[in-house]
């Protein structure tokens, strides 16, 4: 009976690929996230240089960035990704790599990868997370050597300050507060300053104005800027610490 | 099994069943198309057509993978269970299915068409959806247990009055895939009504997430198959007879249904190969059984080219491949043959793909990606939708009494179709492979050049993938016309209900697959080799529940 035969020879084929499945995890040791039963989910992110060339850092997904953003490392390292979720699921694949890890709220996953090539890895948030979920992105470099910039220390802020506001509601996943170029328009000497809108009105930024901004992020929108801005119910004591902080930044 | 007069309240039921999902059809292919404009930076805007862009992937993938679908399967059961047994079905159980299946879909249409359920038709928590979304959804699949516990008592009265004659393998394919149902929405039942609802209501504060994940791809997999089985079911029993021959084996066919019925809901941690609180050794497990559960779709691609070649060489056919040149590719009158055939040419790419997502690590590459869109419309908007909506025209053809319309253009359609998903998923391949995230806007940020993490490397994928998704559209576009124009036509015909009915042409008798029971039994045993260990993982890892989040606030809210 023929069809019989073209069974067993389609049994034969699936089996042949669970062979060289098995195979490529024995000889190669390329395999998949396990479960981790040890390490609690943590909130804050941390980079440990354990020796040269060797790293473990623990990244904290959260809506809608990664923490630490930016990550330096030598060409060469070794670097042990612990992955934390503060918030919904999200997924984290370092393009270029094999590395591809769901974060799950509740649990911690791992992946151990070498960077042997020099250059800027990005890392794509690749799970739905919420409605600015195509922002949320991060940046691998990996060079000669390895830069001490301070922005990837993790120092915890000073609590309900404004800047502090400004993560919690996810603001600075957009806007900057140093002028680098980003969705939004970066917070950097924005009070005081004269905008210029898309339907081509200018006006000066005041207090009324950044309040209503953040409560109807529609009303006016900002020339060369998509209007993107999610509406969100912040309380009025929060907004007044917000809208007084983004005073101050010149 | 001969043409058949069929009673008013049944005609009325298919063609509500047939017609209503039809129109929010509309809505899903039309946001489909907003997609790939959104993605490829055409559309550069959070918002289009007061749809915002998470809210409109929600409504495609709802409307056209959940109701769509459902609907139909539902819809073409009542016709097959009818033609084949020759008996009328209990409208007792028909009109309260098609009841709860109506009202449930405008449950969760509403949330959705409000912006109160952007969560994607996955619904992953924390991301938290309207009460309303998630009870329509139980709805909805309640309805269609309903139409099937009203087959059971039709079918055993048919075995009683027919001893000894085999089940018509239509109606063996039909219970195969609410078997697979039934077994699949079980789970999910328990994700919905035991966790979300309650959740979504406040009447819990946090929800455990690796569980409900878990349970949802317990149902997530069967569910592919559950789409699939009904155009199976064309494939074995209509397609060999529109190629002009004979079923090349009856027990291929048999032995498939019955195989899915075991094999298709033990896998679904190949959906959750990324995923931490489940270890690599029940991974490998599920892996190993998805490959198991190839062995149906190779055996049907087998049987389906030999039953064509069968037809094929009946029609003066010759030769080892000159008899392909005879097939009734644009036979106006034998149009579904064209609806079949092209959905069988693009499936077997999403096969290939599917082994390949199913390859335990070679899940990193791709998961999450393009790649995975790709994969999935070469499956279930590949056969399963070409065959659905050729059913759809079928049944509204035969049932209204009304002629196709646009017969030279209909036959075209499947064609056209073919063309722009090939090339849709071609972009979506390379993007895929490249890097580039699924459901994203990409519009804003990958692919815009204004944008820090603007990728132009991923920009022309991009616009291959809108080009095919285009050329999807217009066909669409072209079988509304002929749907709804078919639809609005005099009636020129009695209403009947008269199937394409294929012979066998080895017919063995293997009494194995004749029999729904020990399959079921071999369902059950594999489930619990598959699921009562990673069950059990979760519970000893115990992990902290999350409150719900809206998808547009990152704080969650306050309880």
């Amino acid at each position: 009976m023929l069809e019989k035969r073209i069974l067993f020879a389609a049994t034969l084929f699936a089996l042949s690929i669970a062979g060289v499945i098995a195979l490529s995890v024995r000889l190669f040791g390329i395999d998949l996230p396990t479960c981790l039963t040890d390490v609690r989910p943590f909130s804050d992110a941390k980079v440990i240089e354990q020796g040269p060339n060797r790293y473990e850092v623990h990244y904290v997904a959260k809506m809608w960035k990664f923490e630490p953003a930016d990550l330096n490392v030598e060409t060469g390292s070794t670097v042990d990704i612990y992955l934390s979720t503060a918030d919904v699921t999200h997924g984290m694949q370092i393009i270029g790599t094999n590395v591809n890890l769901m974060a799950v709220p509740g649990a911690v996953n791992y992946a151990r990868v070498k960077f042997d090539k020099a250059g800027d890895y990005l890392v794509v948030c690749n799970e739905y997370c919420g409605i600015q979920h195509h922002n949320m992105a991060g940046r691998i470099h990996v060079g000669a050597s390895r830069p001490h910039s301070a922005d990837e220390a993790s120092a915890p802020l000073a609590p309900s300050s404004g800047k502090d506001l400004l993560e919690k509601y996810g603001c600075t996943a957009c806007h900057s507060l140093d002028g680098t170029p980003a969705p939004g328009p970066t917070f950097k000497g924005l009070y005081g300053s004269q905008r210029t809108l898309a339907d081509g009105k200018t006006l000066t930024v005041t207090d009324d104005y950044l309040r209503e901004s953040i409560e109807k992020p529609d009303a006016k929108i900002v020339k060369g800027f998509d209007p993107v801005m999610p509406t969100m119910t912040i309380p009025a004591d929060e907004l007044h610490a917000i809208v007084e902080y983004l005073e101050t930044i010149k | 099994m001969t043409r058949t007069e069929i009673e008013p309240g049944l005609r009325r039921i298919i063609l509500i069943e047939i017609v209503f999902p039809m129109l929010l059809l509309v809505l899903g292919i039309t946001t489909g198309l907003l997609q790939v404009l959104y993605r490829a930076g055409v559309i550069r805007s959070q918002s289009f057509l007061g749809i915002e862009y998470y809210q409109g992937l929600t409504l495609h993938g709802a409307i056209n993978a959940i109701v769509f679908t459902t609907f139909f399967a539902v819809a073409f059961g009542h016709a097959v269970i009818r033609f084949y047994t020759g008996k009328p079905l209990l409208l007792r159980w028909a009109w309260p299915s098609l009841i709860l299946m109506v009202v449930g879909t405008l449950a969760a249409a509403i949330p959705m068409l409000a912006g109160k359920a952007s969560v994607l038709y996955t619904f992953y928590p924390p991301l938290k959806a309207h009460p309303a979304f998630y009870i329509g959804l139980v709805l909805l699949v309640v309805g269609s247990w309903v139409a099937f516990f009203g087959w059971i008592p039709t079918y055993r009265s048919w075995l009683r009055e027919n001893p000894g004659k085999k089940t018509p393998l239509a109606v063996t394919g039909i219970f195969a895939t609410f078997i697979v149902w039934f077994i699949a929405t079980l789970p999910v039942a328990v994700e919905i009504i035991f966790l979300l609802i309650p959740w979504s209501l406040g009447m819990t504060k946090t929800v455990n997430v690796p569980l409900a994940r878990m349970l949802f791809w317990f149902f997530g997999h069967p569910l592919v198959y559950f789409w699939l089985l009904p155009a199976y079911v064309m494939y074995y029993t209509m397609l060999p007879k529109l190629a002009g021959g004979k079923l090349y084996s009856d027990f291929a066919g048999r032995f498939t249904f019955m195989w899915l019925v075991a094999f298709s809901a033990p896998i679904g941690i190949h959906h959750q190969y990324t995923e931490p609180a489940i270890s690599t050794t029940w991974k490998s497990v599920h892996a190993f059984f998805t490959l198991l559960v190839a062995i149906p779709s190779l055996v049907t691609a087998f049987t389906l080219a030999a039953s064509m070649e069968h037809g094929a060489l009946q029609r003066g056919g010759e030769g080892l491949f000159g008899w392909w040149k005879k097939l009734p590719f644009l036979d106006r009158e034998r149009w579904m043959f064209s609806y079949l055939f092209a959905g069988l040419f693009i499936f077997i790419f999403g096969g290939i793909t599917g082994i390949i997502n199913a390859s335990y690590n070679l899940d990193t590459v791709v998961h999450n990606t393009a790649w995975m869109p790709a994969h999935f419309h070469q499956t279930v908007a590949g056969p399963v939708f070409l065959a659905y909506i050729g059913g759809s025209l079928l049944l509204v053809s035969l049932l209204s009494g009304r002629e196709i319309a646009w017969k030279g253009l209909n036959v075209w359609i499947p064609y056209i179709w073919t063309l722009g998903i090939m090339v849709f998923s071609t972009g979506l391949f390379i993007g895929g492979v490249a890097g580039e995230p699924r459901r994203t806007n990409m519009g804003l940020s990958y692919t815009n050049p204004n944008s820090p993490l603007y990728q132009p490397a991923w920009k022309i994928a991009k616009l291959v993938g809108t080009l095919g998704g285009i050329i999807m559209f217009t066909a669409m576009v072209l079988f509304f016309i002929v749907f709804f124009a078919t639809l609005l036509r005099k009636k020129t015909n009695e209403s009947v209900l008269d199937l394409p009915v294929s012979e066998p042409l080895h017919d063995e008798d293997v009494p194995a697959v004749q029999s729904f029971r020990p399959w079921l039994v071999a369902a059950a045993i594999l489930l619990i080799v598959a699921y009562t260990a990673p069950f059990l993982e979760l519970a000893k890892g115990n992990y902290k529940g999350a409150p719900p989040y809206n998808p547009g606030n990152p704080v969650a809210e306050s309880r």
